[in-house]
This record gives C-alpha cells, sequence and structure tokens, in this order.
C-alpha cells in the first residue's frame, strides 16, 4: 500500500467545529429515521410473534411459546411484556433448567420497576417453584403492596391466597396462619373469595376462623350451597356437632345430590343421639346412651377380634393381647350397669363410657376405621379427649 | 420598561458580547483558544459519535440480512441453511476480490499497520467494503462477529476525518486507535473494555498521550449506540455466586483447559491462513462459499446455534440451557466453523467467536466439574462467564481486556477473583504454547512487523544502574582551591574527575585542564570560580539507559544521584559502560 500524506494547511477550527456538528446533526437525524422505521418494522413482527406465543401458552405449548417469545424478543429486546411472558413460558414450562433464565428476566425487570405488581408475582412464583420460602414471601409481599394495572383489591386478595396456598404446602403453619389473619381481614365483600379464605383456614386446621369465613360468605349469599356444606364440615371437624347439624342439614336440603354432606350429615346425627353427655337430656335417656355405647363397644370389640383371628371366648388365649385386656376390662364393668340408676355413683358414667372409648381408640388402631354407631362414640371420645385438654 | 433600542445598547456595551461584534470576531477569538491537543480533544468526540452512528447502521444492516436472507429464528429451516452462506460467501468473495481488497479478516491488524506502517490512513472505502462484506457474511450465517469489523470501520472513518481536516502527520497516526476505540465500544456497549483492548492490541504500547482521546471517543460512540438501540446488555445475567476459596481450582481447571482450546484455535488459524492464501487466486472465489457450506451444514445437522455472532446462544447457555456434552459439541463446532470462516477471507471479526468458544467450554467444564464435586457452588451461568474471559485471555492473549470485558459484561465484580485466576492460568498455557499472539501472527504471516504490548511487557527493561560503574575514588569539591584539588589528583589514573558544587549539583573537570589551571598559578582560587556555571547533568538509577544515551556522547561522565538527596552520589556512567551494557545484551538476543 501507499499513500500520500496531504500537506498540513491550517483550517479555521471554530468552522471546523460548526460544519462537524451540523454534519453529526444531520447524520444523527438520517440514523433517527432509518432506526424508527426499522424499530416500527421489527416492533409488528414482534407483536404477531408474541401472539403466537401467547396462544401457545395458552395451550400448554411452552416450547413453542418460549421460541415465539424468543424471536419476538429479538425483534423488540426492551419490550417488558414479552420479557415477561417469556419468564412466565420459562417457569411454567416445569423445567428446572429454565428457572434461571426466567429469573434473570424478571429481576431485570424487577430493577427497572420494582414496584411493579406483576412482575414481583412472577418473581414470587419463580421462588415458589424453587421451594424458597423466605424469597416468596419477600415478593409475594411486593406484589401485594405493588401497583396493579387492575382490579387492585382483588389481584391483591389472588395473590395472598396464593401465597398461603404456598405456605401451606411447604408446611409453614405459623407463616400460613399470620398471612391469614391479614387476608382475612383485608377481603373484599365477595362471597367466592371468602370461600377460598375459608378453605384456606380450613386447610390450616384453623376450623373456627374457616366457619366464620363460610359464615360471612352466607351472609352476603344465603343460599350459597359451597359455603353451607362447608360451614357444616369444618363445624363437623371441630366437634361443633350442633352447628354441624345445622349447616349440613341446609345444605342437604339445597342440594340432595350431596352424598358426602348427607353422610356427615346421618354421622352428626348420630353423634348427637348417642351423646350421653349433652346436658339437656333426661338421667334416664343419658343412661339408655351409656348402656346403648357399653353394648356396641362389646359388638365392635368382638368383630375386631374375629377379623385379626383372635378368640376372646377362648380360655387360654395363645397371647395377651390389647384387644384381650379391653375385653376383660368391659367384663369387669358390665355389672356397673346395674348401678347406673344410683344417683349416689355420679363418676359411674365415666367410667363406664371411658372403657367404651377405650375399645373404640383401640379397634381404630387394629381393624381400621369405624362407621355409624362406632364412629359416633370414637367422635365422642375425641371430643371428650380434646375438652379434657 | 426600557424600549428593546435601550436593551440591545446595553448588550452591545456588555464587556463580553462587546468584544464579538461580528461572527468573524467570534471565529478569530475562539480560534486562539483550540490549539491543537484541545481540538484533538474535542475532534475524538465527534470520531466518536460518527463511528457510533456507523455501528448502528452496521448492527441495523446485519440483523436485516439475516432476517432477509435467514427469516426469524423459528421459521428457519431447511435449504436456506446451505444455500444463503454459500451464495452470501460467494458474492463477497466478489466485492472483496475486485471492489475492497483490503477488508480481508478482522480488520485489528489493518488498523494496527495504519498507525505504525501508514501513518495512521485508512482509505474510507476500507469503511464502505467492511460495512457491505460484513453486513452480508454475518446475517448471512457465516461464524464471524460484528466486532472487530466495527473497530476497523470506527478507524477508517476516524482516518477519513484526519485527513479531510488535515490534521498533523503526528495526530493524523494517531486517530485511527481513536476511531477503532469508539467503533468497538460501540458494537460492545462496553467502553472500558475497548480502551483497553485498543491499547492492549491496537497502539500495542501504554500511552498516557492518546488516552483521553481514546476514552472520549470510547464514551460518545456508546452514548450514541445506547441512544438508538437501548441500554440492554448483550446477556441477561443470572445469579453469579463465589462462596468458598477452594472452588478456585476449579477455575484454575478451566483456564487450563480454555488455555489449550485458545491454542488450538489460534494454530488452526496459523496453520490454515498461509495455506489457503496460497492456492490460486481462481479458488479464492469459493473459498467464502465453501466456508459458508461448512457451516451451514453444520447447522444442518442440528447446531444452528453456531451461525453468526452467536449471543443469544450465549445468552442460553448461561442460564443452563444447553447439557454439557452439547455444550463441548458447540465449543468445537465453533473452532471449526470460525477458523474455516475466518481463514477463507470472509471478513468478520473473531471477538464474538472467542466469546462464543469461552461460553460453551465454561458451561462444559462447570457442569463436568460439578458432576465429579457436587458441593462446588458456581452457577453454569458463572463458570460461562468466567469461560468467556478464558479465551479472550489465551486466544486474544489480552488478559486485562479479558478481565474487565467480563466485569463489563456481568456488572457483577463478586467473580472477579475466579475470572483473573482463570485467565491468568489460560494466559499462561496459551503463551508456553503458542509463542506469537494471533493477531501478531497474523501480521507476520501478512509480511508486517508490528509492536507488540505483550513483547514489550516480557522485554526486560535496561535501566541507568544497570550500566552504572563505582563511586570514583577521587570527587572534587568546587569549595576547594587549585592548588588543593591538583594535589590530590596526583596520584589518580583517571583522566575525568567529578566536581562536587556547593550547595548542589555536579560538574567535570579533566586531569588536564586541572594541571593547566594550576601552571598558569590560579591555585589560589577556588575551584568554582573557573569552572563554567552550569551544571552536570545527573541521572537517577530507575531510569532507562536510553534516557542516558542523550548525555553520554556531551560528557565523559554522567553523575547518577540518589531520588532523595542529589548530593548524594551513587554511581556514575560513561559513554563505554553504556554501549558494553547495550552490547552484552544484544549479544544474549
Amino acid at each position: 500500500m501507499s499513500w500520500t500524506l496531504p500537506k498540513p494547511v491550517p483550517r479555521s477550527a471554530p468552522v471546523i467545529l460548526l460544519i462537524l456538528t451540523l454534519g453529526a446533526a444531520v447524520a444523527f437525524a438520517a440514523v433517527s429515521h432509518l432506526v424508527a422505521r426499522y424499530n416500527a418494522n421489527q416492533q409488528a413482527r414482534g407483536r404477531k410473534l408474541y401472539v403466537q406465543g401467547l396462544a401457545a401458552a395458552a395451550a400448554a405449548h411452552y416450547d413453542d411459546a418460549i421460541a415465539a417469545f424468543r424471536a419476538a424478543l429479538t425483534c423488540d429486546p426492551a419490550n417488558s411484556q414479552y420479557q415477561l411472558s417469556l419468564a412466565r413460558a420459562l417457569r411454567d414450562s416445569n423445567d428446572p433448567r429454565r428457572l434461571d433464565e426466567a429469573e434473570s428476566y424478571l429481576i431485570a425487570l424487577w430493577q427497572r420497576a420494582p414496584q411493579d405488581a406483576a412482575v414481583n408475582l412472577a418473581l414470587a412464583r419463580v421462588a415458589a417453584h424453587r421451594g424458597s420460602i423466605e424469597d416468596a414471601i419477600h415478593y409475594y409481599h411486593n406484589a401485594i403492596y405493588g401497583v396493579w394495572n387492575s382490579d387492585p383489591d382483588l389481584n391483591r386478595g389472588k395473590a395472598r391466597v396464593e401465597l398461603i396456598e404456598f405456605l401451606l404446602k411447604e408446611g409453614a403453619q405459623d407463616k400460613a396462619e399470620s398471612e391469614l389473619v391479614a387476608l382475612a381481614t383485608l377481603l373484599p365483600p365477595d362471597p367466592a373469595l371468602h370461600l377460598e379464605a375459608a378453605q384456606l383456614f380450613a386447610q390450616a386446621q384453623d376450623y373456627a376462623g374457616a366457619l366464620a369465613q363460610f359464615q360471612e360468605a352466607l351472609r352476603r349469599d344465603p343460599a350459597n350451597f359451597s359455603a353451607l356444606a362447608g360451614a357444616g364440615q369444618t363445624a363437623y371437624r371441630s366437634g361443633n356437632y350442633a352447628t354441624a347439624q345445622r349447616y349440613l342439614q341446609a345444605a342437604v336440603n339445597a342440594n340432595p345430590q350431596d352424598a358426602s354432606s348427607r353422610q356427615l350429615l346421618a354421622t352428626t346425627e348420630l353423634v348427637l343421639r348417642s351423646n350421653p353427655f349433652l346436658s339437656h337430656i333426661s338421667d334416664a335417656e343419658r343412661n339408655r346412651r351409656i348402656t346403648a355405647a357399653f353394648e356396641q363397644a362389646e359388638k365392635r370389640l368382638t368383630e375386631c377380634a374375629q377379623q385379626i383371628g383372635l378368640d376372646l371366648k377362648a380360655t387360654n388365649p395363645p397371647s395377651v393381647s390389647q384387644l384381650s385386656v379391653l375385653q376383660s376390662r368391659w367384663t369387669a364393668a358390665k355389672p356397673d350397669l346395674a348401678h347406673l340408676r344410683s344417683a349416689a355413683e355420679t363418676d359411674l358414667p365415666d367410667v363406664l363410657m371411658d372403657v367404651v372409648f377405650q375399645i373404640e381408640r383401640q379397634t381404630v388402631a387394629t381393624c381400621g376405621p369405624p362407621q355409624g354407631l362406632d364412629l359416633a362414640l370414637l367422635l365422642i371420645s375425641q371430643k371428650r379427649e380434646a375438652a379434657s385438654q | 420598561m426600557n424600549p428593546p433600542a435601550a436593551a440591545g445598547n446595553s448588550l452591545a456595551t456588555s464587556p463580553v458580547v462587546g468584544r464579538f461584534r461580528s461572527p468573524r470576531h467570534l471565529f478569530s477569538t475562539l480560534e486562539g483558544v483550540f490549539h491543537e491537543e484541545v481540538f484533538f480533544l474535542i475532534l475524538s468526540v465527534f470520531i466518536g459519535i460518527f463511528s457510533g452512528l456507523a455501528v448502528v447502521c452496521f448492527r441495523l444492516a446485519i440483523d436485516w440480512t439475516h432476517l432477509a436472507l435467514l427469516g426469524p429464528l423459528p421459521q428457519t429451516h431447511g435449504w436456506r441453511l446451505f444455500a444463503v452462506p454459500s451464495l452470501a460467501g460467494l458474492v463477497v468473495a466478489a466485492l472483496v476480490l475486485h471492489l475492497f481488497p483490503g477488508i480481508r479478516g478482522s480488520g485489528v491488524n489493518q488498523t494496527k499497520a495504519a498507525l505504525y506502517i501508514y501513518n495512521g490512513v485508512i482509505p474510507f472505502r476500507t469503511a464502505v467494503g467492511k460495512f457491505i462484506c460484513a453486513a452480508l457474511a454475518i446475517g448471512s450465517g457465516q461464524s464471524l462477529g460484528p466486532e472487530d469489523p466495527s473497530l476497523q470501520i470506527g478507524a477508517s472513518i476516524a482516518s477519513a476525518l484526519g485527513r479531510w481536516l488535515q490534521i498533523s502527520r503526528e495526530k493524523l497516526r494517531l486517530i485511527a486507535p481513536v476511531g477503532a476505540a469508539a467503533g468497538l465500544a460501540a458494537a460492545f456497549n462496553a467502553p472500558i473494555s475497548a480502551v483497553l483492548f485498543v491499547i492492549e492490541e491496537v497502539i500495542g504500547r501504554w500511552s498516557a498521550g492518546i488516552l483521553g482521546s481514546v476514552v472520549l471517543s470510547a464514551v460518545s460512540s456508546v452514548v450514541i449506540v445506547r441512544w438508538f438501540l437501548g441500554s440492554e446488555p448483550l446477556f441477561r445475567i443470572p445469579v453469579t455466586t463465589f462462596k468458598r476459596p477452594t472452588e478456585l481450582i476449579a477455575y484454575a481447571v478451566l483456564g487450563i483447559v480454555g488455555g489449550l482450546a485458545s491454542v488450538a484455535f489460534a494454530k488452526s488459524i496459523g496453520y490454515l491462513r498461509p495455506r489457503l492464501k496460497a492456492l490460486p487466486r481462481w479458488t479464492q472465489y469459493s473459498q467464502p462459499a465453501l466456508a459458508g457450506l461448512l457451516v451451514g451444514l453444520i447447522a444442518f445437522l442440528g447446531a444452528p446455534q453456531i451461525m453468526g455472532a452467536g449471543y443469544d446462544s450465549m445468552d442460553q447457555a448461561m442460564h443452563g440451557q444447553y447439557a454439557w456434552k452439547f455444550l463441548a459439541i458447540l465449543a468445537v463446532l465453533k473452532i471449526l466453523a470460525t477458523t474455516v470462516s475466518f481463514v477463507s477471507g470472509t471478513p468478520g471479526g473473531m471477538f464474538a467467536p472467542t466469546l462464543f468458544i469461552g461460553a460453551m467450554l465454561g458451561g462444559a467444564v462447570g457442569d463436568i466439574e460439578r458432576i465429579f464435586f457436587p458441593h462446588l457452588t458456581g452457577s453454569t451461568g458463572t463458570y460461562v462467564l468466567v469461560g468467556m474471559g478464558v479465551l479472550f485471555a489465551g486466544f486474544l492473549r489480552v488478559p486485562m481486556t479479558s478481565v474487565f470485558m467480563v466485569l463489563e459484561v456481568s456488572g457483577n465484580y463478586e467473580i472477579i477473583v475466579p475470572v483473573i485466576v482463570a485467565n491468568t492460568f489460560s494466559y499462561l498455557v496459551s503463551r508456553s504454547m503458542q509463542s506469537v499472539p494471533i493477531f501478531d501472527l497474523l501480521t507476520r504471516q501478512d509480511g508486517l512487523i508490528l509492536p507488540s504490548l505483550e513483547e514489550e511487557r516480557e522485554e526486560a527493561i535496561l535501566r541507568v544502574e544497570d550500566a552504572m560503574l563505582p563511586v570514583p575514588a577521587t570527587i572534587l569539591s568546587a569549595q576547594d582551591y587549585i592548588d588543593a584539588n591538583a594535589r590530590r589528583i596526583l596520584d589518580s589514573a583517571d583522566s575525568t574527575f567529578l566536581v562536587r558544587l556547593h550547595p548542589s549539583g555536579w560538574n567535570i573537570i579533566s586531569h588536564d585542564q586541572l594541571q593547566t589551571l594550576f601552571q598558569e598559578g590560579k591555585g589560589e582560587l577556588t575551584l568554582g570560580s573557573v569552572l563554567p556555571p552550569q551544571s552536570l547533568p545527573s541521572l537517577y538509577p530507575d531510569l532507562p539507559l536510553d534516557s542516558a544515551i542523550r548525555f553520554v556522547n556531551d560528557f565523559p561522565l554522567v553523575p547518577v544521584v540518589n531520588r532523595a538527596d542529589s548530593r548524594q552520589l551513587e554511581g556514575v556512567v560513561s559513554r563505554d559502560s553504556v554501549l558494553q551494557k547495550y552490547s552484552v545484551r544484544s549479544t544474549r538476543s
């Protein structure tokens, strides 16, 4: 190569700078025009691909959705909506290798708009996928208190519900209960949300809270069958059988096809009819119930022994089992039934029912769950035990 | 309220505005402000702006070419993968051979040659040719990157501006690296790495004089690119971690593997390039087409990731989307594809392919290490990032740029220690197995010898202390009488003596001069009163020996003094001692 250098001829620096500035301005304008046209084309192409991606994601074809969102992003790399959708598709594809990428997209979006509730919710879901409780709580809270583009109250409630479900799934009972309390105080007047909250309270085994939410739902929609059935079931589980009977009866009346409520109602009524400790029944009725329970216990004991091949009436049983011991206790206590009428024997009902309860509990452990009157007696036993604690 | 006329009068008579009564007056006043250094700095900003605008257009051209020829990614299928790179290769070959002969390869060497051989002259035609041909080659899927061409486009624009403005020869020589930094910074969206690369690879030596201009042009070009294309980073960086210092061993292993891969990559290019260039001219029409065909074949057989620059694939590797076997295969295939694309003479860069190979290799090595040592905490993304730096350090042999590039791209300083460790190992392995860095090798294959920062860095610099003779036994004092001084030199065999001046400084007097003064009856005078007033130049022991050359011809002895106390003599240098040191060195080398 051979080039010759031009002779240095001084020029006026200000004039040169003026010319350079004008040249830069003209070039800038030309490139602006070019980039604007290019961007418009790319954005149109990106929108088309984005729509394809949304359709694929809706059909749970996540690989196609991811490919389409990626292509859309190559057309419009700064588009937050595309990034968010890609991150969601990556997360929902159930491929743990893709979570990192989803997270990095979301963190980039979060850094730009930390108050964006949708981004925080997506990040919370990624953390939930990873099972990271602290991160999930952090981002769910950001989402709950963040900025929503539409229906903020409804979306905040839903985010809180999702957080509680995640915490319950992870066994973080204490944290879930704290969130439930917050949820209950902030729920908008929507029966469906109260129903959902009630289910969560029930999952957290806070039956009082669950019943309160079902009742709140019924206050706004008295004919709501799900709320009636739920209230009945919750009351049943908490041992509040009188309330359970009321709601379950209403649920069965509202929907006679509801076999579950019908069965629970039958058990509830059996409990109420068999419980000798109810305050409003007469002594005679109490004694009758104790006698019936005592006889039922013996029957259950015999059937259970037969089920496992044990002969309780044999003079020399092959081994001393719990059932044999209970049989002995039952036989020893049987003569006391005759003394039930005596007013002086005030603790006799407890003694006799204690034998019944022991038999019912032991047979559950040996022979499986009971039915009918045995189930009712077991429930009464559990309620008595809970009350004594 | 004053009438307008009154306001006009007050402006005209104000001390500031009053000085500039006409535009001509304003310009002539401003002209005095713009001496050449200031003007060159301002010009650097304009170079950055124009280079940034050119790189924006270049990137759009690549994207548009890709979309037009290959279609958007999901729709890229079948015959296009073969046909497009091959046909585009034919067109590129014809353009290079007939219209733009100076645009083969990456452009880094040409820019360096412009600085050191062609007085900063890069024809503007080069920028046009590089723009068109590189956009066509990269957009059609050849396994090359846009960074090095951007560097050359920036340098070419700068050179054209410099020639149009008729700046001095000295500044024109420096203007190409200024444009190169602007072009590279715009392409990489990373101004620090661009500045460092230009210093390490293009200028080839540390030069404070040009640093300001290089930085200004790089920053202004990045501002332009971000204005138009946004500030989205090249990659979405995943969470990167470095927890236990013992994990550095894992990164050192990555460095060694990366160093070996760098050597394989560099040697394959170094071996094939001169052989393909030596083939008959007619074959040069088909070489880019055959390279395109091979790249298309690889893509068709299941690895379309190796086409083009491959930034999207690097992004996916960083997020653990590929299994280690596929990562390793991609690294090997990319070395093959880039080698054939580059040696075929297709214009395009090696930055992006280097990053790609490093990323895939880093991911593969990291995943394999985690299989054997599950307690390693570094994520795939961390190894991918470190791997990028490893190849940069090993293949391009720019250790400082490689570290800053990773930091700048990732924005994460947590991984600086793994990056430094891995890059050092890679550099050392590459250095020990391949003595000449790739860009120097390419330059030498083209018959040019250009300075190299690596050589300069490793060159033992001779210093004044290396040629220093011991302090002479006899030192005279300017405050003593001439007869006393004359008596002191009676038994001395030396011909020249140093004279300590008061209060500081040194002078020199010969044996004969002193005897003459004594014989002339000036024994009662002090020596200082008869010596010339100016003192002898002195040197410091740590100065480069080159600095002694200027004095040893004029003075038989030059004092070497302590920096803390210039009256304290550390030794002397003479012409013989300096020349002897240089001759010993030249014999050794």
